[in-house]
């Protein structure tokens, strides 16, 4: 399928391949934020034509691949602060629990909500962290798309989950 | 004495052949060092069990229409394309029969390195003869030298096995609680009692809340290379048991539990790596084996030890696929199942097999 142009703006080199490769990462990155498939891919979509759009050359570009798992990241984050935008999908989209009944169900939401809740009070820098490891990145990857050294990464890794807990703990006791 | 950094303890468990050996021998002969590096542990795993991504095989699915989703769309920078809905959560759900495999795991052999992914998350229960060898095999597996709760002792604890590490977590011990309200209270179930008792059953005597238990394994490099560096995180429960006496007095004559299933997730080893693992170890039941070489998808199912001599059928208990075992008198029965919600009851007793199925069509 040829890629559309857009005018005076040639399209960055590879960005097929580019999608296709970065694709599930991102996805991954903001399912691990949202837990909603939908909204996951969504996000995932948005990160990747926005790098498309921010750097000539995509494929081979490792500071593109970072870009664009930060950019996920960040994506996923802001969503979850648009709580309204998630209720209505919920509310739109039933999550398919296979036979779960509707108390089941809300309180499956809630704490999801209140778990994504928790992860958007946390420092934007912690938050991230997070999302990046548990969506499965190495400490180098991590590191490259945060701008750290690859030493750090354990102690923010570190601080950021004893804050996530504290979190949903304050949350579960309030 | 300097001790560990705690970002180092933490690298440790996802990476530990980029940690300097002089940071691995301090752990392993430090006390202190190694409590901390449990708890870091447990942690994270709980945190990676709450931001588990998805099956990677359903992302890959999802590729192809995103992109061609994102070209129709012109590629513009504020893109809310709907998204094919042929992809969504679907949590492992329980379908008739009792065969049914879990949604929720990946089993392709495309997990990167380092991707987090849900390896067993039982839907149903299964039976798995073990012959007269019974436990011990899985208690020998995991380090301990008595079958009674495989050797854990309450609380945490680190334990090093011939192929990794074993650290264990509990957040409380077992609590004898004044009633089933308070026992559901604790632990967040909504237990339910029959309302009606077989004959010579009497009033609960016994309320236990029993809190959620998390453990994890860390694979080191006398695993092999498939498992090497990764780790499993497991957590069980919580769960609440009630016991009831004798209408005369004395000994419990039945008990009532209910327990969150075990859901096991894998950094870097996938299923199929885990399963080759399995087959290796020595005193596996023949039954698990001969599943795991067939190819068997077994981590949709909960395996429930049969041990010789002991008598098991299927029945079904509501929608559930429920196995009940008896003695060769049917004097002490047992029935266990595991329900649409990922709880798993047992019901057991000095009681005939149909008087404990009584009990459990009371409760499902």
């Amino acid at each position: 399928m040829p890629e559309p142009e857009r005018a005076g703006v040639p399209p960055a080199a590879g960005f097929d391949d580019f999608f296709r490769t970065n694709f599930p990462v991102a996805s991954r990155i903001a399912y691990g934020v949202l837990r909603d498939a939908q909204l996951a891919e969504d996000v995932a979509q948005e990160a990747l034509i926005a790098a498309e759009q921010r750097f000539a050359v995509l494929v081979g570009n490792t500071q593109a691949t970072a870009w664009v798992r930060v950019a996920a990241s960040h994506l996923a984050l802001n969503a979850v602060r648009a709580r309204r935008r998630r209720e209505d999908r919920h509310r739109r989209q039933p999550i398919d629990q296979g036979g779960e009944g509707p108390e089941e169900l809300a309180l499956a939401r809630e704490q999801e909500v209140a778990l994504r809740a928790a992860l958007a009070r946390l420092p934007r820098r912690s938050a991230t962290v997070l999302v990046l490891r548990h969506s499965g990145l190495s400490y180098a990857e991590v590191a490259a798309a945060l701008g750290v050294k690859v030493g750090h990464v354990g102690t923010m890794l570190r601080r950021a989950e004893v804050a996530l807990r504290k979190e949903v703990e304050r949350a579960t006791r309030s | 004495m300097q001790h560990v950094p705690e970002g180092t303890l933490r690298r440790l468990i996802d990476e530990p052949f980029a940690v300097a050996d002089r940071h691995v021998r301090h752990v392993e002969a430090c006390l202190r060092c190694r409590h901390r590096a449990d708890e870091i542990a447990s942690d994270a795993a709980t945190v990676g069990a709450w931001l588990a991504p998805p099956p990677s095989r359903a992302l890959a699915d999802a590729a192809p229409r995103a992109r061609e989703a994102a070209a129709r769309a012109g590629r513009a920078r504020t893109l809310r394309v709907p998204a094919h809905r042929h992809w969504r959560v679907v949590w492992p759900s329980l379908g008739t029969g009792a065969t049914v495999a879990a949604v929720g795991v990946v089993v392709a052999g495309v997990a990167a390195a380092t991707s987090l992914t849900t390896v067993f998350a039982p839907t149903t229960v299964a039976p798995v003869p073990v012959g007269t060898s019974g436990l011990q095999p899985v208690a020998t597996l995991l380090g301990a030298t008595r079958t009674s709760l495989v050797g854990l002792d309450p609380g945490s604890g680190t334990r090093h096995l011939t192929y990794g590490t074993l650290s264990w977590r509990s957040l409380g011990p077992p609590e004898v609680v004044s009633s089933l309200a308070a026992a559901n209270a604790a632990t967040g179930l909504d237990v339910t009692l029959p309302r009606s008792l077989p004959n010579g059953v009497g009033a609960p005597s016994r309320f236990v809340a029993m809190r959620e238990v998390t453990a994890t394994v860390h694979f080191d490099a006398r695993a092999g290379a498939a498992l090497a560096g990764s780790t499993l995180a497991l957590s069980v429960g919580p769960g609440v048991a009630v016991l009831y006496g004798a209408t005369t007095g004395g000994a419990t004559t039945m008990g009532i539990a209910t327990i969150t299933r075990p859901v096991v997730t894998s950094t870097g080893a996938t299923a199929a790596a885990l399963d080759q693992f399995l087959l290796g170890r020595p005193g596996l039941p023949a039954a698990l084996a001969l599943e795991l070489r067939l190819g068997q998808n077994l981590s949709g199912k909960l395996p429930i030890p049969i041990p010789a001599g002991v008598d098991s059928s299927t029945v079904r208990i509501g929608a559930a696929s429920a196995i009940v075992l008896s003695d060769a008198a049917n004097a002490a029965s047992a029935a266990i199942w595991e329900d649409a919600g990922g709880q798993v009851h047992l019901v057991a007793g000095l009681l005939a097999q149909q008087d404990v199925l009584d009990v459990a069509h009371q409760i499902h």
